[in-house]
């Protein structure tokens, strides 16, 4: 085993595979064979807490078997074991009810990948120790420990993580593709004692494709400490129609509300809020946001999409008008539609001019949004209503912090008052939000 | 691509209508057994098709014990997912997932290393049993001499028709049957998804004191999801259930009740009106209410939060934290529950364990880590998502017992409030204690009556406040049956709940009308 290339072992499980598959009877299959290697360390209060090592694995497939579908994976590998799984599971495909939807896609759409090298393998994670791993969890406490007003702080846990997962995609018309990517990650989570009794807690990590570009681990710490501390004393603010600035790390809580609604099985489905509105204004002009799957080293780039379409940068909205959906082979079928893409990759999104500060010292009167808690959202009529945390802000300052409120509305009246965007796009999440500021918005407290 | 963050949340949610993930019957997910091999295999019933033996258990757990751990434990897990999907009038679609590996944690105090693998060769299982003996860093400390096979466990989930058996032909008119009733129903109904699953699998569990214990868990969920039209406008909603049970489940009143509340919960949306916002009184509903308590005092009562000193209960058992007549169990033992377990996943016994009795906060919920810990008997609430997790403490079935009052005297207490009928997720931050549940259905109380209905409005309270302000509770306890699975440290698991009618005096509603 320990001179078998894992790559090439994977490549190996693959196509065979899709030889069972086919000479079971499917007369097309898509099958995905993946290894994923994590590292874990958690450090809490001044010592190690839990470690957690593995190698994962398994087999992903897509059966197109006269004219039906079924979808099915297995972690048991054994050569014997794979045969009888497809097999039986080929022969649970015949019955199903047929679906002439289903199909692998176009292989025209397969053409053309991009030339550009992601950059999405940190070649230097092999020479991780586990002395390393473990400063920079400890580091990370440290940076928490050393905060003005740390006095108050209960108990720190941190962690650093590192994983890499290799993916292997072949398909019965000829496709295969090869995924490989590195991830770092430093977190740090912090209890505060409150006065009144309350334990409030806050954390932050960072997240990486390459290990340099993970901001040192201490840096994590202290921003988690920092938001624990600011909670200190939070209270619930009075019910108001007002303007709401919403961190860049929490806003993607917030367009992931968006982006549900702009998927093909939901406007198929008639499930989506945003159905028939292409070309039409859903927001402000400040609303222009393009899928990126192309970003080197972003956090869900790829140069083929999960079904292996070639992957490209599209716009969704350009100057708060809808572009475009993400459509996949069967929805785009049934819809009528050239796919798109399954589903979002990097978000790009048209930057203000302003950082944070900026926009809270334009607004005045505001509640500023660092946390969402809970809630919902309906994408059939896009109606949602979110629990959040944040501050008060008061003459363009942060005031008191408040706590246990909510916001409601709707997306569609939401984003058309979308007043400005900040410059300062949040790198650890692929929706990459900058601060983004609402006008009236409906805030329930007291 | 997971976030870490967001992998710290603590939430639930009921099954979604995703059609992606499980297998048939169909399917012979545990493939070929194997010719036993030499070795002990007494008592060890299920996983011996996989090759697991005694001596293979004590080689594990002797190495897992090598650097001086204080225990150590193997978890095996072989479990067969399947689903079946009806989209657009057909039972089209199927998955199916076949899950096999083992996990192999030492423990030394409250420090834990934890392996896992799906190769269940001696060689890969006592690679992941040294990374895990890793954690400790002293001498060698001997793993078990001698195993004793845990007697019979209880019979909590007993099936007359297992997955293993049943084919498609068996399940799929029952989701064409479901789908024709549906649309015949109301013409309103214009669009029908129907997701079914169901798994079987046995866990494993041998430890360093030399238990082992079996488990074989079933497990069913069925989802109907209805979208419709009126006017112009359209509406989506549905009705869940799922429960540890076999083909029998889907019995006649249950199909019906299925279809009667996904349309009905659908087409009354229409019908609403905004929720009102701020602070106003609020009567929770006999049932999926429970998420009220599995979020206000359920995770706050896990003791890993506590013997962490961060969760807000953590000063306070033996003190009164509710009404004398608010009692709340977290209970492992209801028949047939989708959170109902025979045992833990650390192998411990799983009983009702007692969080407020008679107002006063009693017992945390321990996995052996917190038990040991505090020094008490471990509850029963080590759980896992599978074997890629170590244990940590969680919530099985969690629900309030009946109280001295009367529904219809509740809601005539109101003059101008909310009624909470069902709920879609929510979600709590254990220390400041400040909680959310979303609100998919529910009605405004004008003058002590339900007047017009009300929707997706989301909920917020802080847990120790909110449960002292829950003055009045029913004698109507209803364990929900919805499928509602349980987040926790990037691991999910499935639970129920479940609660009288309640009313809790004052909690914000976050609406959009006036309140």
């Amino acid at each position: 085993m320990a001179n078998v290339d894992p790559g090439k072992q994977m490549q190996d499980v693959a196509r065979s595979a899709a030889e069972v598959a086919s000479r079971a009877g499917a007369q097309q299959a898509a099958v995905q064979a993946g290894r994923v290697r994590t590292v874990q360390v958690e450090w809490r209060d001044g010592r190690l807490d839990r470690m957690k090592e593995a190698t994962t694995r398994g087999l992903q497939i897509e059966l197109f078997v006269d004219g039906r579908y079924s979808q099915v994976g297995t972690s048991d590998l054994r050569p014997d074991a794979v045969r009888a799984f497809v097999e039986s599971a080929v022969a649970m495909a015949r019955k199903l009810q047929p679906d002439p939807f289903r199909s692998l896609p176009d292989p025209k759409l397969y053409q053309g990948q991009a030339t550009v090298d992601l950059d999405l393998v940190d070649p230097t994670q092999g020479a991780l120790t586990a002395a390393g791993r473990r400063e920079r969890a400890q580091a990370a406490e440290a940076g928490a420990r050393g905060v003005k007003g740390g006095g108050a702080i209960l108990s720190v846990s941190t962690g650093f993580s590192d994983v890499l997962s290799e993916v292997f995609r072949v398909h019965t018309d000829g496709f295969e593709g090869t995924r490989r990517g590195t991830t770092f990650t430093v977190s740090a989570e912090v209890s505060v004692k409150d006065p009144d009794g309350r334990r409030p807690e806050d954390w932050d990590f960072a997240f990486a494709r390459h290990l340099s570009t993970v901001p040192p681990a201490d840096v994590v710490g202290r921003v988690a400490a920092e938001r624990a501390v600011a909670r200190i004393g939070s209270r619930k603010g009075e019910s108001a129609a007002m303007t709401l600035i919403v961190d860049a790390r929490a806003a993607s809580r917030l367009v992931s509300t968006l982006v549900g609604p702009l998927s093909g099985m939901a406007l198929q489905q008639k499930q989506s809020c945003l159905e028939g509105r292409a070309g039409q204004a859903v927001g402000s002009v400040l609303l222009d946001v393009a899928d990126d799957p192309l970003v080197p080293r972003g956090l869900d780039s790829r140069l083929f999409d999960s079904e292996g379409l070639a992957a490209r940068r599209f716009p969704i909205f350009e100057k708060g008008v809808l572009r475009n959906y993400y459509v996949d082979t069967y929805y785009g079928r049934k819809l009528k539609q050239d796919p798109t893409t399954r589903g979002a990759s990097n978000l790009a999104w048209t930057l203000g001019s302003k950082g944070r500060d900026g926009l809270l010292a334009d607004a005045k009167e505001a509640v500023f949004v660092t946390g969402f808690l809970g809630g919902n959202s309906n994408g059939t009529t896009g109606d949602f209503s979110l629990g959040i945390q944040g501050y008060r802000i008061r003459g363009g300052q942060v005031a008191e912090p408040v706590g246990e409120m909510n916001v409601s509305g709707n997306l569609l009246t939401l984003w058309k008052g979308l007043a400005a965007v900040g410059n300062d796009p949040y790198p650890y999440s692929k929706l990459r939000t900058p601060t983004l500021v609402f006008e009236g918005v409906q805030v329930a407290g007291v | 691509m997971k976030k870490r963050g967001m992998g710290r949340r603590r939430f639930i949610q009921l099954s979604g209508a995703g059609l992606v993930a499980a297998g048939a019957a169909d399917l012979i997910g545990c493939a070929t057994a194997k010719p036993k091999p030499d070795g002990a295999t007494s008592g060890i019933r299920y996983f011996d098709r996989f090759g697991v033996t005694e001596t293979l258990l004590a080689q594990v757990l002797g190495e897992a014990m090598s650097r001086g751990a204080d225990s150590a434990d193997v978890f095996f897990q072989h479990r067969v997912q399947s689903s079946l999907g009806l989209q657009d009038g057909a039972v089209n679609r199927s998955t199916a997932q076949v899950s096999l590996g083992v996990g192999v944690r030492a423990v030394k105090g409250d420090q834990q290393g934890y392996g896992f693998t799906e190769d269940l060769s001696l060689p890969a299982i006592l690679e992941c049993a040294r990374t895990a003996a890793a954690i400790a860093d002293g001498p060698a400390r001997p793993g078990p001499q001698r195993f004793h096979v845990a007697g019979s466990l209880p019979d909590r989930y007993p099936v007359k028709i297992g997955w293993q058996e049943v084919r498609a032909e068996q399940t799929m008119p029952i989701l064409s049957g479901l789908e024709a009733r549906a649309l015949a129903s109301d013409t309103r109904v214009r669009k029908v998804n129907i997701s079914f699953g169901d798994e079987y699998g046995a866990v494993l569990v041998a430890d360093s004191s030399g238990r082992i214990v079996e488990d074989l868990q079933p497990m069913t969920r069925l989802y109907l999801q209805c979208t419709a039209e009126q006017d112009g406008r359209r509406e989506t909603g549905g009705y869940n259930v799922a429960a540890r049970s076999g083909l029998e489940y889907y019995d006649a009143e249950r199909l019906g009740r299925i279809v009667r509340e996904a349309v009905a919960r659908t087409t009354i949306l229409f019908d609403a009106v905004p929720a009102p916002a701020g602070e106003m009184p609020v009567v929770l509903a006999a049932g999926s209410s429970g998420i009220l308590l599995h979020e206000a005092i359920g995770h706050g009562m896990e003791a890993d939060f506590n013997r962490k000193n961060v969760s807000i209960f953590s000063d306070k058992i033996g003190k009164p934290v509710a009404h004398p007549f608010v009692n709340i169990v977290d209970d492992a033992t209801l028949s047939n529950a989708r959170g109902a377990i025979n045992v833990d996943d650390e192998g411990n016994p799983a009983g009702v364990t007692h969080l407020v009795e008679n107002g006063i906060l009693s017992t945390y919920l321990h996995d052996s880590v917190s038990a040991r810990h505090y020094g008490v008997k471990p509850t029963g609430n080590g759980r896992r998502e599978s074997y890629q997790f170590a244990p940590i403490p969680r919530m099985r079935a969690t629900y309030m017992l009946p109280g001295p009052h009367s529904k219809e005297e509740i809601v005539a207490s109101v003059k101008r409030g909310v009624f909470c009928s069902n709920f879609t997720n929510g979600q709590v931050n254990i220390g400041a204690g400040d909680f959310t549940f979303y609100v998919k259905n529910g009605w405004l109380i004008e003058d002590g009556k339900l007047t017009r209905p009300v929707k997706d409005v989301n909920v917020i309270g802080n847990g120790p406040k909110v449960l002292e302000k829950i003055d009045m509770v029913a004698n109507d306890l209803v364990i929900d049956e919805g499928g509602w699975t349980c987040g926790k440290d990037g691991q999910g698991v499935p639970v129920s709940q479940g609660i009288p009618t309640v009313r809790v005096s004052s909690i914000t509603v976050g609406g959009q009308g006036k309140a």
